[in-house]
């Protein structure tokens, strides 16, 4: 990116902290886009922050003050809540729960991850059983008080708090989704009796039903808060005092972002901060407005998250598990499998070959790195075949071996199996492609959707690489290579509105339901998404409400989410959405059968008009490739020479013959002999993926028929 | 034979995944809870000889016993056997049944004109008739009193279902609708893994595909000898008792003999009790699917579930014992008991030839099942699943704390008790962890619990609580049994009941409780990490006294920190105390 011109203020920046990277994107008011990457600082993550800030100030040859003073909009993708959780290195924390149920945190409701792997302990009890205190008082299943709130027991547990050095506390009551009176009760008695100010009630996080989950959702949040809050309040400070004229907005695990004040007592929310911001890149992946059918696959070092938007929609649930612990937060429904650049690959004990799921992670990491790693990963792979250049890489950060990665692959995968080095390397690739094409078909299946009829969106640095031939097998017919592929998530956060989600348990016979109760619940979770969104500033035009009903029908677990129409609600419209989303999900429906509303949700969305990406000028000559390199290409073809050309040479409307390979700043794309590459209006590299390789050459080919249901 | 291993690695990932793809299926489109709840399904696939080659997703009782119905099949119908025919049978003595109400759902799979696989899934029906709605009818003296018993039977013939059978099928359950759908989800799972399947082996070869399914066999095959290879040679033996026939108390034992030699396991269950008059006999199928799972879970989590990975184990099943019952027996308690008397011997054998990798026993279940009418007329049943048994330790972890059936391994999820408030008339009391019920030992076992609900109508009690009484774990390698459990019923005028281990009895209003037994331990109490006892004691799983007597730890009177002179004495010199935990309420 040489000879940019001069940004044009005001101006927007994306960062997001990786485990290995800090990426930063900025996009000026004329739509140039710049890309920035440095390395992250994991024992201070700001520093990371503050790191690209610095790196790009230099390279735009700007003052940092100057970068931030003219920054409109800055929104960030912490992975702070994620790695304290990961770390265990939260707060102490007490609990309050109504006498009888104070072990539903530790009982977990028996869920086991992998019931084989039973010699696996579950992961630590977040609040030992001995600061996990009874308080007298019940709510009955109807939300009225059956029992009155015993004051006592509250001022005993302050007591033992106290004593016990406890910084946080969650409190979750048996029926507080119903009525969190007695929550706030003890909440304003423990500011009284206990020194500590670090209250999270269940029925404040998120109302949810369910003891076990609304608890341990409470308790994430106490554990997280002191050490997020103040992290992310220092961190804004900061940028304020460099200049920054509005506070940061962080990126929330429902796909949107929110304010440092307004996400200061719910912390929890930002546990997938980061790869949730895969819904607005998305977004910038299709025309505005277009209901596109997108599936992506963000591939990493060690990890590939996979998301599904279907008519532009990407489903939010109240389902998450971050190391083990459960969350009802609202979230972006992403399915996240070990395999990335980094994954080994190696011969059991009975010599049969596997990629996975241990990763090298960024140290060692793989062979090639040269950083004592001698497990070959798929890097390696990739290197020995020639589609990764040797050399240094990321700026210089590592260097790649090539002969490093052939003895590892020879050593450990090639001999023990009798093949050549070649066919050792292109196996491993063979499997992380199966793997990953087993991921999106799990996700698509269990959604009911069938992925041949979907773009598949190949990101992550080292998507690009994979995502053709994993197109090919699923039987999509084009898969998109973003050309920011390697800050896809930094992008993202660039493309999102602010976001706040609502929820009130509300248990009723759809057809029998007052109106008027109905509308008065929707009325008050709306009143509260306005008040916050007008808090962070947005006008009432900027502000969008969208009413959602939890329906099921009677007897089963399971709700699925229908939206109402703008003009309010009436039974025999929701009944329709819901047994059209029924037959979609579960292949069945049950006409006639009697549906249960169980909760009100309001979605309240604050508008970020965002400038699209300026338009390129479009190709007028003949791109040249910069050079031609040995790649391998299958064992039926062997190795080819193959053209390289840079990113920055091809420009809308270029169409291009495989094989090829692309280079780019933050990635590297392959494209097969059968597929054709075209460059997009949106400057994307678009590839029409061409017929399966010739039967028996490969493990994987499209199935003719895909899972709709019975 | 010359297989290009990386094919062969991407058959075994394919196989497996179409397996899941079946449940994924069977997950998304059921209709009763049983399969989206409790996954009390399997989905497999066996090739055209009928042995299993793949069986990624299900509960772990159902391991490895897939082919005895694909078999029985082969034998039936020979040539008969067609492309868009689909199979389903149910019968354990005749069919390769394990239960009645696991129905088996087979379809063939075939290249052109050539039989190459069949896609399957075995799965607990919500009602299939007999004495008792909901399959368990524990007064059950015949096979006969336990619901419709199915031969195999081709329900779809040439892609048409025969209508005169399907209603046949509907008159014979309580509940048609939940089964109507259940069998077409299970009927589409099967038709997308023949889908799946049939493209796999056109991209092997019709030729070639066999030799990759046997490669996949003999994978699994290696991976379990070099298990074998693990265990010292020589015969061990392992006994469980069975104490009550569900109708009173016998003295009757699940015995076994395991011989590790040449690379090869011989189980042979010779010794073990004659059948009995209740529902608690295992047919062959069932059996052994208990030792196949027995066998994994000992070893390694990821071992392939196909019948190659059993190739070198020979099991012997005396007929007319408790694991080989003669027709007319009844038997569809088997799957949970005797499957876990089973399991426990097994494991007690095995931990004789390899004690690094024992496991203490798990607790027996309590639960009931309540039934009554709602206010509005309407009926309802509820699981008393939250009153859960415990899991026993193994080296490096505790047992869990009330986790569910050992023939799970903990798969079930545990209901929400306030979604269980909005959905029957009733309220809860409590669901506590039981002091000093976990069996003591360097890892101790998981406690059990103290569970209290109030029912607010009159209902039938079904009581199954195998787990009453004495205590129903084991400890291993030094360790000790957890307490024992109890059942009992308050009614509104304050008569107390004592439940029995088996039997419905209709009562009215009133609070049940129910004292789940605790996990047993592994290893030596006394070389427990003493921060660990301080820890339990603190969380008060353990007391103070029992800290004392059985971990010869010694708490300060402060009851938050070791007292660590003391300590040192009772480990030095206190010989090991015999005090078992209390089985009494807390």
């Amino acid at each position: 990116m040489t000879a940019s011109p001069a940004l044009v203020a005001p101006w927007r920046i994306g960062v997001d902290v990786g485990g290995t990277f800090t990426d930063m994107v900025l996009r000026d008011a004329a739509g140039a886009v710049r890309i920035f990457k440095s390395p992250s600082v994991p024992a201070d993550p700001s520093e990371g922050v503050l790191g690209v800030l610095r790196l790009a100030a230099k390279q735009l040859d700007i003052t940092l003050t100057a970068l931030l003073r003219d920054c409109a909009l800055f929104v960030h993708g912490s992975t702070v809540a994620t790695n304290t959780i990961l770390e265990k290195k939260g707060a102490r924390v007490g609990m309050l729960t109504t006498e009888g149920f104070r072990d539903s945190l530790e009982i977990r409701r028996g869920i086991r991850e992998n019931q084989w792997d039973h010699r696996a302990p579950f992961p630590q009890v977040l609040v030992p059983r001995y600061l996990r205190l009874p308080v007298r008082g019940r709510i009955g299943a109807d939300g009225t008080e059956l029992t009155p709130l015993s004051p006592e027991d509250v001022d005993a547990a302050a007591r033992v708090f106290a004593e016990e050095g406890v910084e946080s506390v969650a409190v979750c009551l048996f029926n507080a989704f119903l009525d969190g009176a007695h929550e706030r009760a003890v909440g304003g008695q423990l500011a009284k009796a206990w020194n500590g100010k670090w209250v999270s009630l269940s029925s404040e996080v998120m109302p949810t039903m369910g003891e076990y989950e609304r608890g341990s959702t409470a308790v994430v949040n106490a554990y997280v808060a002191p050490k997020v809050t103040s992290y992310l309040r220092a961190l804004d400070e900061q940028l304020r005092q460099f200049g920054l004229p509005r506070s940061l907005l962080l990126l929330q695990s429902n796909g949107g972002a929110v304010s440092v004040d307004q996400v200061a007592a719910r912390p929890v929310m930002l546990v997938l901060s980061g790869p949730a911001a895969g819904v607005g890149a998305l977004k910038g992946c299709a025309a505005p407005g277009e209901k596109a059918n997108l599936i992506s696959m963000e591939i990493g070092g060690t990890s590939c998250d996979v998301m599904v938007m279907a008519r532009g929609d990407v489903p939010v649930t109240d389902e998450l598990t971050i190391d083990g612990y459960h969350l009802t937060t609202p979230s972006v429904e992403i399915h996240t499998v070990g395999a990335g650049g980094g994954t080994i690959a190696w011969v059991d004990d009975a010599g049969l070959l596997h990629a996975g799921p241990q990763g090298a992670g960024a140290r060692p990491g793989p062979a090639a790195y040269g950083l004592g790693g001698e497990n070959p990963t798929v890097t390696d792979a990739q290197l020995v075949l020639g589609r990764l250049r040797p050399g240094p890489l990321a700026g210089g950060a590592v260097t790649l071996d090539a002969e490093l990665a052939r003895k590892a692959i020879e050593t450990k995968l090639a001999k023990p199996l009798g093949l050549s080095v070649e066919e050792a390397a292109a196996g491993v690739i063979r499997l992380l492609e199966q793997n990953l094409l087993h991921a999106v078909e799990r996700l698509s299946i269990e959604r009911g959707h069938n992925p041949a009829t979907f773009t598949l969106v190949a990101a992550g640095g080292a998507g690009p690489m994979h995502g053709t031939a994993v197109a090919r097998a699923l039987g999509c017919r084009r898969a998109l290579l973003p050309r920011a592929a390697g800050a896809f998530c930094a992008m993202g956060m660039l493309q999102s509105d602010v976001r706040q989600d609502y929820l009130q348990v509300f248990l009723a016979d759809l057809d029998k339901v007052e109106t008027a109760a109905l509308e008065a619940g929707f009325a008050q979770l709306e009143a509260r998404a306005r008040e916050a969104l007008a808090r962070d500033g947005f006008g009432e035009a900027e502000i969008m409400i969208e009413r959602q009903l939890d329906l099921r029908y009677d007897g089963q677990q399971w709700p699925v989410r229908a939206p109402l129409s703008a003009s309010g609600f009436d039974a025999a419209g929701a009944r329709q959405a819901f047994e059209t989303e029924h037959q979609r999900l579960f292949g069945h429906i049950q006409p006639g059968g009697r549906i249960d509303i169980t909760a009100l949700r309001v979605v309240g969305r604050g508008r970020l008009d965002w400038t699209p990406p300026a338009a390129r000028s479009p190709q007028t000559d003949t791109p040249q490739p910069r050079e031609t390199r040995k790649v391998w290409i299958d064992p039926a073809t062997g190795w080819l020479d193959v053209p390289i050309y840079d990113g920055t040479d091809l420009r809308p409307g270029c169409r291009l013959d495989g094989p090829l390979l692309v280079e780019e700043r933050t990635t590297t794309a392959f494209v097969g002999p059968r597929d054709v590459l075209e460059v997009d209006e949106r400057d994307d590299f678009l590839v029409h993926v061409g017929s399966a390789p010739p039967p028996h050459s490969n493990g994987e080919v499209p199935a003719s028929s895909r899972a709709e249901g019975s | 034979m010359n297989l290009d291993p990386v094919t062969l690695a991407l058959v075994q990932n394919r196989l497996d995944h179409i397996s899941h793809q079946m449940g994924w299926v069977m997950t998304r489109t059921a209709r009763s809870p049983i399969f989206s709840q409790s996954h009390d399904f399997s989905c497999f696939i066996a090739d055209a000889r009928g042995t299993l080659i793949s069986q990624a997703d299900g509960i772990p009782i159902h391991t490895g016993g897939g082919g005895f119905a694909v078999r029985a099949i082969l034998r039936d119908f020979k040539d008969a056997i067609a492309p868009e025919d689909v199979f389903l049978l149910n019968d354990p003595y005749t069919a390769g049944g394990n239960h009645l109400p696991d129905w088996v759902i087979t379809r063939p799979v075939f290249v052109g004109a050539k039989l190459v696989a069949f896609a399957c899934n075995r799965a607990h029906q919500a009602d299939i008739g007999g004495g008792a709605a909901g399959t368990y009818n524990s007064a059950a003296t015949e096979i006969f009193h336990e619901g419709i018993r199915l031969p195999v039977l081709k329900l779809i013939e040439a892609g048409k279902v025969r209508d005169d059978l399907w209603r046949l099928l509907m008159l014979n359950t309580r509940l048609p609708e939940a089964l109507d759908g259940d069998l077409r989800a299970m009927i589409g799972s099967t038709r997308i893994g023949a889908e799946r399947l049939a493209l796999l082996v056109e991209e092997l070869g019709v030729d070639r595909a066999d030799e990759f399914f046997e490669g996949v066999l003999d994978h699994a095959d290696r991976r379990f000898q070099t298990c074998i290879d693990r265990l010292e040679q020589g015969v061990w033996k392992g006994e469980e008792p069975v104490d009550n026939d569900c109708f009173e108390p016998i003295d009757a034992k699940i015995a076994v003999t395991i011989t590790v030699k040449d690379r090869r396991l011989v189980v042979d269950f010779t010794g073990t009790s004659p059948q009995v008059r209740g529902f608690k006999n295992s047919s062959i199928a069932n059996s052994t699917s208990a030792v196949f799972m027995s066998l994994a879970s000992f070893f390694e989590p990821d071992l392939p579930k196909n019948e190659g990975a059993f190739r070198s184990v020979e099991i012997r099943l005396p007929e007319g014992t408790l694991v080989n019952a003669r027709m007319p027996a009844p038997m569809t308690m088997n799957t949970v008991f005797v499957a876990h008397e089973i399991i426990h011997a097994m494991w007690k054998a095995l931990a004789q030839a390899l004690p690094e990798r024992a496991s203490a026993g798990w607790s027996k279940a309590v639960h009931a099942v309540t039934a009554g009418l709602r206010d509005d007329g309407g009926r309802y049943v509820m699981y008393q699943w939250a009153g859960a048994p415990a899991g026993g330790g193994v080296e490096g972890r505790d047992g869990f704390h009330l986790i569910g059936h050992l023939i799970t391994l903990g798969g079930l999820t545990l209901p929400n008790l306030e979604t269980y408030e909005q959905l029957y008339p009733a309220r809860f009391h409590r669901q506590e962890l039981r002091c000093d019920t976990a069996g003591a030992g360097r890892f101790r076992g998981g406690a059990g619990c103290d569970y209290e609900v109030e029912i607010f109508t009159p209902a039938d009690y079904a009581f199954r609580g195998e787990g009453a009484g004495a205590p129903s774990s084991f400890g291993v390698a030094g360790g000790r049994a957890g307490a024992g459990g109890e059942v009992v019923l308050t009614l509104s005028d304050g008569t107390r009941i004592q439940a029995p281990k088996y039997g419905v009895e209709r009562h009215g209003p009133g609070t049940y409780r129910a004292l789940s037994p605790g996990g047993g331990g592994y290893g030596d109490p006394k070389t427990r990490d003493p921060e660990r006892v301080l820890r339990d004691v603190r969380d008060g799983i353990v007391s103070a006294e029992c800290a004392e007597k059985n971990y010869a730890v010694a708490i300060a009177a402060d009851g938050k920190s070791i007292n660590k002179k003391r300590t040192n004495q009772l480990r030095e010199e206190t010989p090991w105390s015999t005090v078992a935990p209390s089985s009494s309420a807390p």
